[in-house]
């Protein structure tokens, strides 16, 4: 089967929207190892490659480490390079995560959210891209099949920009394996949207140097200014590409988006699928005529702190369901947003841990977060919601 | 020495560190304790094969459709591969490094498929001058012919004086057209004759000449007479008239009139000589049986022949002896004494010991003796101690192979030019790498199992028809393919595995072989590993 290049409309999984993503980027050389939740995105790519709908180098590599490796080595030749993984495998190429950040290598990666072990679990939290926090990929958390799509276009634009790589985050399961319609915007309208991937440096016979030698205490720290530089670029950039996306396609998602804010006291933050749930309760609840919002962050890393200020300026107070666990502290969007508003602004921040390990985040739990935040007027650090005690 | 580049600050540098000069001056090659050496094996096809043969060098050519080429390259140490191809035992094959892996290789049918390919061609020689050297050659069997090729090709005057009709010696005389067919054997010596090599056939030395005026008339003589005088055992010695040899019976088939054999006919022996009579014997329409004193295992006759004799309905008594033969009313009357294994004797087969008092008769029409054959160099009594007398194949040996004797006519060839002061051609003097190819050596993860292709056989019954090969030869389709299958053992083919895998950049491709330069060679041997065929070893590097 070779798909079609014109413009369709699609009921397809998230992880099979992630590889429709990959190949209308026209990704070059796709590396991976199979790990569920996320073995039919390669799937799908190793067959597009087989097929002649992708023409791409696919290699099968033994473990997560490997794939991240090779990608290093492809894209320091300047190929547009993709992988996916989950978890445990996403935990296996930490090493490779610095490294491909520290060289400034623009590699895509799709990340399907899936607690960790011990004990065994399959099924979603954000334990394990979290736990990437600090190896200087962007995250970007999806909440539909069709945002997945698109983010996976946006994300080599912005990744290609500022010369850093970018990891999508959509939910194991809720998202992976649950069929939406998906718009699959057509091959030409995606190429005019996205240009060939051009680096300033790279590696080649023509001109040979070696990259990412050792850098003495001289010069290591500027390395690091860089990256945090180029961080910060990436917040301008990424909007910037969102609008771009918006003009081409129609469609946006911003750094944060606002759901029924106007006038809002309290507002509830969430990231994720978590939000499609939480946008049913804040409807009920607002025609219901309490003033309660919702913001979801769709951008992790770089954090989008300025634009969360403004956002929240007017609120009397945040209540922010974290589907993980920083041990030892509590939610870890959470302690982002009390860290990106301590300096500027006194808002009391209710954190919540909720739903990890796949377990349901209902309605009826959002609607108790809600409650809980509106009726105390201390904060608390960590709540916890649904365990059984 | 890389170059010291300084930077202000975070404005001024690039995104990551980027070498600018190289680190040629980290001469990583002083870690090294071992060091890996790019140097050519000996392929064990190539040690084995009595006739020199390049055999993985010829089959690469095969596999790159040069067949040509590779036709020339066989010829520099072999003047008769479609001989070769049809009749030689292929130590090649059951030597096979593939073997190991799925089967040997099919060396022998790729020879037979291109010098059938280049049946029409003239080998590819040196043009030489005509050096005014004469040498006679005595005896026109494979050592005779190789010796008279190699010599003309370098210049020197060559004249093949043979006791029969026609040359060939065994190959005309005693195998049988079914294995060899005569046609392919006087295209051959059309080629060698091509060369400018003279033939005096019917000219028996010692007979119709002396040997005496040959040594004056020539520079050098070379004596290839073969192994023509058939053993008897001795309880038969005195029966002499009522039995016929193998080699007899052979050559008045192969040249002339096929003898009256009658329809029983008892075969002695378990060699070549026995089988290619008894099937001879079978196509004459009769039902021969052959008697040998040891078991199966023991025959010195090539397994496929054996099991080709069988096919054909050739019966085999085995562990029994001849004791007498006489004539009856019915015709002759054979006893045999059957016989026992012992311990190994001098040839390392187990010796046959009788068992007394078991002796069991037989009726035959026709008894056929085929227990061996020895040379006679009556021929040459006074002439051992004289250095011009040159003497090689079965002659030399006894009874040997096709390939033998090739390969002694052929240093036979080398060693009169010395005698007579003509340099040998280049290709005349062909080295082989010292060392072995060693089978630890062999990566085995770069070989996949592929069936091995097999020529085809006639059936039997169209075998006996008359005397139609047996074998086919291959298409070149199936030849292309099967010589792929080579690895070649301990033979660089460029694979550039050594070049992209060594982490130091220590290797460069250069004239299509590599070259390991020593002073960044770190010794870490991943070359070594990474070379699928062994082309590279490790030595201990001296403290
Ligand atoms: C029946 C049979 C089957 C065989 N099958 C095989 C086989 O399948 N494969 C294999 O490798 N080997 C085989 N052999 C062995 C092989 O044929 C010999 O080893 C080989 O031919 C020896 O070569 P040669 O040149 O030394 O002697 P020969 O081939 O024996 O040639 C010697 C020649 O010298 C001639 N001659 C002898 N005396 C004189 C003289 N005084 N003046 C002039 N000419 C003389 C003879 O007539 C003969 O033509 C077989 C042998 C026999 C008998
Ligand atoms: S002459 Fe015999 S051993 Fe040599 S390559 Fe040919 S078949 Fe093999
Ligand atoms: S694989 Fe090739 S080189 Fe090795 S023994 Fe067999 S024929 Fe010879």
């Amino acid at each position: 089967m070779i798909v079609t290049t014109e413009e369709t409309r699609e009921v397809i999984t998230g992880n099979h929207a992630v590889s429709h993503g990959a190949r209308l980027a026209r990704a070059q050389v796709i590396s991976a190892y199979p790990i569920t939740p996320q073995t039919q995105v390669v799937e799908l790519l190793s067959s597009f490659c087989e097929d002649g709908s992708l023409d791409a180098k696919f290699i099968q590599v033994e473990s997560e480490h490997s794939a991240m490796a090779a990608l290093v080595g492809a894209s320091s030749v300047g190929a547009r390079c993709f992988t996916a993984t989950s978890a445990h495998g996403l935990a296996l190429m930490h090493e490779m995560l610095h490294w491909a950040a520290g060289a400034r290598l623009p590699i895509v990666m799709a990340n399907i959210n899936r607690a960790m072990g011990a004990p065994w679990s399959v099924w979603t939290d954000q334990n394990d891209s979290l736990s990437q926090r600090d190896t200087g990929w962007m995250q970007i958390y999806c909440e539909s099949n069709q945002e997945v799509l698109d983010t996976v276009i946006q994300a080599y634009k912005t990744a290609e920009r500022v010369a850093l790589p970018a990891m999508l985050v959509l939910d194991a399961f809720v998202l992976s394996h649950t069929a939406e319609p998906v718009e699959i915007p057509s091959q030409e309208a995606v190429d005019d949207f996205l240009p060939p991937y051009e680096p300033d440096l790279r590696l080649s016979t023509e001109d040979p140097h070696s990259f990412s030698g050792l850098a003495t205490p001289d010069t290591y720290m500027e390395f690091r200014y860089g990256i945090q530089k180029s961080m910060e670029r990436a917040l301008e950039e990424f909007q910037r590409v969102d609008d771009e996306f918006y003009e081409a396609f129609g469609r946006r998602y911003g750094l944060i988006e606002q759901y029924r804010t106007d006038g809002a006291e309290l507002l509830l933050v969430t990231s994720s699928t978590i939000t499609s749930t939480a946008r049913v309760v804040i409807d009920e609840l607002r025609d219901s005529g309490r003033h309660v919002g919702l913001l979801k962050i769709r951008l992790f890393r770089p954090f989008p702190g300025e634009l969360l200020r403004s956002l929240v300026a007017n609120a009397k107070k945040l209540a922010v369901i974290d589907r993980n666990i920083g041990f030892g502290v509590g939610g870890i969007f959470a302690q982002e947003i009390r860290a990106a508003l301590y300096n500027h602004i006194q808002i009391p921040v209710f954190g919540f841990v909720a739903g990890l390990g796949g377990r349901d985040v209902r309605p009826s739990l959002i609607r108790e977060v809600i409650e809980y935040a509106e009726t105390h007027e201390e904060p608390e650090d960590l709540i916890w919601k649904g365990v059984k005690l | 020495m890389s170059k010291k580049v300084s930077f202000s600050g975070f404005s001024d540098m690039p995104p990551v560190t980027v070498s600018q000069g190289s680190m040629s001056f980290n001469a990583t090659g002083n870690w090294r304790y071992l060091r890996p050496v790019y140097s050519e094996k000996l392929a064990p096809c190539r040690n084995l094969c009595p006739a020199g043969t390049d055999v993985p060098k010829v089959l690469a050519l095969i596999a790159e459709e040069k067949f040509e080429e590779a036709y020339h390259l066989i010829w520099k140490t072999n003047p008769l591969p479609a001989i070769c191809g049809r009749v030689c035992y292929h130590p090649c094959e059951s030597s096979c490094t593939r073997s190991g892996i799925d089967a040997g290789v099919s060396v022998q049918a790729l020879e037979r498929f291109v010098s059938e390919m280049c049946l029409d061609l003239q080998p590819d020689l040196p043009s030489v001058k005509n050096s005014g050297k004469t040498v006679a050659v005595v005896g026109s069997g494979p050592a005779g012919l190789s010796c008279a090729a190699f010599l003309a090709r370098d210049g020197v005057n060559v004249t093949v004086f043979e006791a029969e009709e026609r040359p060939g010696g065994m190959l005309r005389i005693g195998i049988p057209s079914y294995r060899l067919p005569r046609n392919i054997l006087d295209r051959e010596l059309e080629k060698i004759a091509r060369l400018g090599v003279a033939f005096e056939c019917s000219c028996k030395v010692g007979k119709d000449l002396t040997f005496a005026s040959l040594r004056r008339n020539y520079d050098a003589v070379f004596v290839a007479t073969g192994a023509h005088s058939s053993r008897i055992p001795p309880p038969l010695r005195d029966s002499r008239d009522l039995v016929m040899t193998g080699l007899d019976f052979l050559k008045a088939t192969n040249l002339s009139t096929p003898p009256e054999i009658g329809k029983l006919v008892v075969v002695v022996g378990g060699g070549n000589t026995a089988m290619d009579a008894a099937r001879t014997a079978v196509r004459l329409g009769a039902q021969p049986v052959v008697v040998y004193r040891r078991s199966r295992e023991e025959m010195p006759a090539g397994d496929e022949e054996v099991r080709e004799a069988e096919e054909e309905g050739v019966d085999f008594i085995f562990l029994a002896s001849p004791t007498a033969v006489q004539r009856n009313s019915r015709g002759l009357e054979i006893e045999f004494q059957e016989m026992v294994l012992g311990p190994p004797d001098g040839s390392g087969r187990r010796r046959p010991i009788p068992v007394s008092g078991s002796s069991f008769t037989r009726q035959a029409d026709t008894v056929i003796l085929a227990i061996g054959e020895d040379a006679d160099l009556s021929l040459l009594s006074t002439y051992e101690a004289d250095p011009g007398v040159f003497v090689g194949g079965d002659a030399q040996t006894g009874s040997s192979t096709v390939p033998d004797a090739v390969a002694a006519g052929r240093q036979a060839a080398l060693a009169i030019l010395r005698y007579v002061g003509v340099p040998a051609s280049e290709s005349a003097t062909l080295s082989k790498p010292a060392n072995h190819f060693s089978l630890d050596a062999l990566n085995p993860d770069y070989f996949a199992v592929f069936p091995r292709v097999e020529p085809r056989h006639l059936d039997v019954e169209t075998r006996l028809s008359g005397f139609p090969e047996i074998i086919q030869t291959i298409s070149s389709l199936e030849a292309v393919q099967e010589a792929q299958r080579c690895i070649p053992c301990g033979v660089c083919n460029q694979c550039d595995n050594c070049w992209l895998y060594c982490p130091e950049g220590a290797i460069s491709r250069v004239n299509g072989a590599y070259s390991i330069d020593l002073n960044y060679c770190k010794g870490c041997g991943i070359c070594v590993q990474e070379c699928p065929r062994g082309v590279i070893s490790l030595v201990q590097e001296e403290s």
